[in-house]
């Protein structure tokens, strides 16, 4: 040992009489972690939407996804929340980079004192922390991104060329933008709770990453029937909900469905998708082969049991057929699903109308179980005087006679009353017969049912709206086949109550137009005469339409009900739920004699 | 700046040259011409300092980007040079000799990523990860949650609910695909 060696401690002790550099006099200052120093995190519990894209991408497995009181599951939101383990995190702020939400970022704060091992297992935003409110911390970086914010465009024509024809507006996705946009899904599965049908959404856009498009066909099948329509012209809730459009665009579901259905050949349904099953003996028959009896038919006849369909119209799809315009579903693509259920043997009896041809009645005595999807198809009335002028049209007629290749002379200027999307079908199928169109809506823009692209693509294509306009009443015009439509300006007024405001027509800012066709599309209701009212009147039916129990089933064991004439949202992928369901509680009655 | 890249982009077949935000510029070359080019940055245009290297793995493009950061003090300006090497057997040349702190960067790159650089200073010696033997953790397919559930124990007490199947239980019971 050195003589150095032997005195250092002595000048070591002489230090401990020195005023000390890093503990100061109390209290203790804190030095705060640089800026964007990765600390303890903080979650925004109310933005936050449970998706899991943060538990997923962690590399430790430092996060679960758990309950927390007070928080339920709902649309778009699972209602679970991260909980951290601190005893596995990295702070490699991965999770914060991925949060769909935004909710999710990291504070500065490095310091936490405990005795308990376990406080350093929480759940960030429900539980009080120090660093709660503090701003400073790693935020993730506005311009970067895990995932591209924007979808991939969809190539549409252009519109002056998509008012020439009734070709197809949407181009649909090369298998490169398909799988660009496949990427963008974090397949989270918080859509598959609002779809209404509950479609393997995650699953079958994976299909497109592993470019395996038969299984993803094979996805789509266990839940809907008709994917190259909905492909097309689904009402995509889903979408409104995709958590990757919150900070950004959602991911386009509806055109990789399109894709997917688009890349496989109908020839090849048989060997991809499944077969019947041994035969039941049970025969079931079904009321309107629009995609509510249509699906029904397809998910009974899978099972085994014999599926007659009776349909008043010469072709089967319903509105899908009668109503939604060739350039947004054309007729091949409806007839691709259409045809692979009549396929499996599903035998449908055209133009034959129950109550007409057959009687309702004879259907409960002569089947097993009976399920009806009429539809809606009586326009609703406008209620102004006038309204019986020859040249005011219902938008289903115009719609059903363009449909049916037959001219529905409409004239050259042509004014469309209502919002929605039938409105907005008028509106565009006028433009190509060479109309001049105004729309009119009694409230605004904002508050039109349609769909927001349905709009966009109406005024592109040269529709020129007036909002806030209330019709009042059709009067004969100076030439003959001409009609006056008188009509005024309506202000919006504030629900005291906080609902939706209320158009109120002004007296004094009347109107006079003249057109050549005034088409009538503000909704539709039901026709239920088919029924006799000895069976109506032991149903539950409000406002025309059917309320169904569990299972769309009635009252009257052996009857389900659903689509447009049963359900609030009327619309085909409702429809298609409904016959699902519907099926499902036929089988599981005639299989067990269980009411829903 | 831009008759610099007007020259590099002709002499050294330098492309992607882009301009990230005033003062960083990024650019790409090929393996066979980046150590004369690095080495002309450095004597000819003022790229005196070595910031730092790293990689990025592109599997899908079956590629590691080798990234080279450099500083010119007196432009105050940075220039960010990329060099796509294969990733099957990859080798990059050691620039240890033009900056002679490169010499630790490619001890980290080869443990973390597998590239080697020949005759670069105790390239083969363990770096952090000592008695490493799974392979290069910065790989893409290195499966880093698998090693972890593997190696590390979790406190009891853990446990975790999948969203879409949670929701399903709540909201739609007995709709769906049949199971
Ligand atoms: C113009 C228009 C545009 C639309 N656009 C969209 C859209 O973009 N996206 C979307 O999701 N939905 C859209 N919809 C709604 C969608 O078409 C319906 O929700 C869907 O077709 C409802 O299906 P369903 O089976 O309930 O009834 P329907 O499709 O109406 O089918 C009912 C069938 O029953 C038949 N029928 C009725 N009574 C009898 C009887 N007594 N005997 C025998 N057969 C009978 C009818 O002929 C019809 O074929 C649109 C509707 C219209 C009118
Ligand atoms: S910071 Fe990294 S390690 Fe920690 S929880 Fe987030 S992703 Fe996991
Ligand atoms: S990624 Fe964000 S929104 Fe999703 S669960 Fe985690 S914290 Fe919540």
């Amino acid at each position: 040992m050195s003589l150095k060696d032997l005195i250092s401690p002595f000048f070591v002790w002489q230090r401990a009489f020195e005023k000390p550099y890093t503990v100061g006099l109390k209290p203790i200052v804190e030095r705060p972690g640089a800026p964007a120093y990765r600390g303890f995190h903080i979650n925004m519990s109310d933005d936050c939407v449970g998706c899991g894209s943060c538990f997923t991408i962690c590399q430790n497995h430092a996060i679960d996804m758990v309950k927390v009181d007070g928080l339920e599951a709902h649309g778009g939101d699972s209602g679970l929340r991260p909980r951290f383990d601190y005893g596995r995190c990295c702070w490699c702020g991965l999770c914060v980079d991925i949060c769909t939400a935004g909710s999710l970022r990291m504070t500065n704060e490095y310091a936490w004192f405990t005795t308990n091992p376990d406080d350093f297992r929480f759940v960030a935003g429900m539980e009080n922390k120090s660093w709660d409110g503090r701003t400073g911390g790693y935020h993730r970086h506005p311009d970067y991104h895990l995932f591209p914010p924007k979808r991939i465009e969809m190539e549409m024509l252009a519109p002056e060329e998509s008012v020439a024809s009734f070709t197809e507006v949407a181009k649909g996705y090369t298998e490169e933008q398909a799988k660009l946009e496949a990427d963008r899904c974090v397949e989270c599965g918080i859509c598959v709770a609002t779809c209404p049908a509950h479609m393997d959404v995650p699953d079958y856009i994976h299909s497109i990453r592993d470019g395996d498009y038969e299984k993803g066909l094979q996805l789509m099948y266990r839940t809907n029937p008709f994917p190259a329509t909905c492909g097309r012209i689904c009402t995509r809730r889903c979408e409104s909900v995709c958590p990757v459009g919150i900070q950004g665009e959602p991911v386009a579901i509806r055109w990789l469905k399109r894709f997917i259905v688009d890349q496989v050949a109908e020839a090849d349904y048989a060997r991809i998708l499944p077969n019947v099953e041994a035969d039941t003996g049970k025969r079931i028959a079904i009321v309107g082969a629009g995609p509510g009896g249509l699906s029904a038919a397809y998910y009974l006849r899978l099972k085994g049991h014999a599926v007659e369909v009776f349909e008043s119209q010469a072709q089967a799809g319903g509105m899908l057929r009668y109503g939604v315009p060739s350039y947004r579903l054309p007729d091949p693509a409806l007839d691709k699903d259409i045809e692979h259920i009549r396929s499996l043997g599903v035998e449908i009896h055209f133009n034959h109308s129950i109550g007409r041809d057959t009687a309702f009645s004879d259907l409960l005595d002569n089947y097993d179980a009976v399920f009806v999807s009429t539809g809606l198809n009586v326009p609703s009335q406008m209620r102004i005087q006038g309204e019986d002028h020859p040249r005011v049209m219902d938008g289903l007629k115009l719609l059903d006679d363009v449909a049916n290749g037959k001219d529905p002379q409409i004239g050259t200027s042509v004014a469309v009353i209502g919002g929605g999307n039938v409105a907005m079908d008028a509106a565009r199928v006028s433009r190509r017969l060479g109309a001049e169109v105004t729309v009119l809506y009694r409230r605004r823009i904002e508050d039109m049912p349609a769909d927001t692209e349905e709009i966009h693509e109406a005024q592109a294509e040269g529709c020129i709206f007036v909002t806030q306009a209330i019709p009042v009443e059709a009067l004969n015009a100076a030439q003959s086949d001409q009609v006056t439509l008188k009509w005024g300006e309506a202000e919006m007024l504030q629900d005291p109550k906080g609902g939706r405001p209320r158009p109120v027509l002004q007296e004094e800012r009347m109107h006079l137009d003249t057109f050549d066709t005034v088409v009538s599309a503000i909704g539709q209701g039901s026709n239920l005469d088919y029924i006799p009212t000895e069976i109506s009147d032991q149903l539950q039916i409000k406002w025309g339409k059917f309320i169904p129990g569990d299972y769309q089933q009635m009252v009257l064991n052996k009857l389900f009900v659903g689509g447009d004439v049963a359900n609030a949202t009327a619309d085909a992928i409702s429809a298609i739920e409904d016959g699902h369901h519907a099926a499902r509680g036929i089988h599981r009655f005639l299989d067990t004699g269980q009411r829903g | 700046m831009n008759s610099m890249l007007e020259r590099l982009s002709k002499e050294f077949r330098v492309t992607d040259i882009t301009e990230r935000h005033p003062g960083l510029t990024t650019l790409t070359a090929d393996k066979d011409v980046a150590e004369t080019l690095l080495r002309e940055l450095r004597d000819r245009e003022g790229y005196t300092h070595l910031n730092f290297m790293t990689a990025i793995d592109y599997i899908e493009r079956g590629v590691f980007t080798l990234v080279y950061m450099l500083h010119n003090y007196a432009t105050k300006s940075t220039l960010s040079v990329h060099v796509n090497i294969d990733r099957v057997n990859a080798e990059m040349t050691s620039i240890h000799t033009l900056w002679a702190q490169a010499w630790t960067y490619q001890r980290e790159l080869r443990e973390l990523w597998g590239i080697n650089f020949p005759g670069s200073p105790r390239v083969e010696e363990d770096f952090c990860l000592e008695g490493w033997e799974e392979i290069p953790p910065m790989r893409r397919e290195f499966d880093t949650v698998e090693y972890c559930e593997r190696t590390f124990t979790s406190r009891e007490g853990r446990g975790t609910v999948n969203p879409r199947e949670h929701m399903a239980e709540i909201i739609f019971p007995n709709r769906g695909g049949d199971k």
